[in-house]
């Protein structure tokens, strides 16, 4: 699946995305948990980029803000949502 | 009626002429415009300028959502809504956000306008990062996005 990056987490890539390959029907909670290994492997286990990723929501590929629960269809495209401050 | 746009700063810029051409109208005696800028010094860091990151849809989606949301909360007759934000690195003193509203009565577009900036805020995916004197830059601490 391709996530998208949005705002601080922009800085997790030189690319406007990550591509993750998770199993099939997984949930946002596990590509939270695939971002922070992510994190962990590319970035020292940088603490404020997991602080992001805790701190994100995800939208799906129909622009809903979805739940931890949201199961990720086969090669869906999830935009994380760091925390927002526009205006 | 709401026009609800994001900008790309490399195409265009917000103007104030557009808003004002689209809240006019006869049926309204107060119009407020909301224009945020950018500001030179912030947690004693001297800005120079800002780059706004925005995910389009859902900025525009949220914008719709929180104009419905007005409707429903106070119900004024023929109140005229215009936003735009920008998107893309801006300098100081340029124009971030406008936020155009009218109203039949003043008390109506005063309450409108505050009523708009504050559930952006919490609710449209927009996200800032300064560029600082001395080069460095970073992107700000935000709020968590409240869903409707």
């Amino acid at each position: 699946m391709k996530l998208e990056l949005y705002g601080a987490s922009r800085d997790f890539s030189k690319e406007s995305f990550i591509i993750f390959n998770l199993k099939e029907k997984s949930t946002i909670k596990e590509l939270r948990v695939a971002i922070i290994k992510f994190i962990e492997t590319n970035f020292k286990d940088n603490e404020s980029y997991k602080k992001i990723v805790n701190s994100s929501a995800f939208c799906s590929d129909k622009d809903e803000i979805v739940s931890d629960n949201y199961k990720i269809s086969n090669n869906e495209r999830v935009a994380i949502i760091p925390p927002i401050g526009g205006g | 009626m709401l026009h609800a746009r994001v900008v790309d700063i490399t195409k265009e810029q917000i103007e104030l002429i557009k808003a004002e051409k689209f809240i006019a109208s006869s049926k309204c005696g107060a119009s407020i415009y909301f224009v945020g800028t950018v500001r030179d010094l912030n947690n004693n860091k001297k800005v120079m300028a800002m780059t706004y990151d925005s995910h389009d849809a859902l900025v525009i989606k949220s914008f719709e959502e929180i104009y419905q949301s007005s409707i429903k909360k106070f119900n004024f007759d023929n109140s005229v809504v215009f936003i735009e934000h920008i998107k893309g690195k801006i300098k100081l003193g340029e124009i971030s956000i406008l936020i155009a509203v009218a109203c039949k009565h003043r008390d109506q577009a005063y309450e409108l306008s505050r009523f708009f900036i504050e559930e952006i805020k919490k609710k449209t995916p927009v996200w800032k990062k300064e560029h600082y004197e001395d080069g460095d830059s970073e992107w700000l601490e935000g709020n968590q996005i409240q869903k409707n």
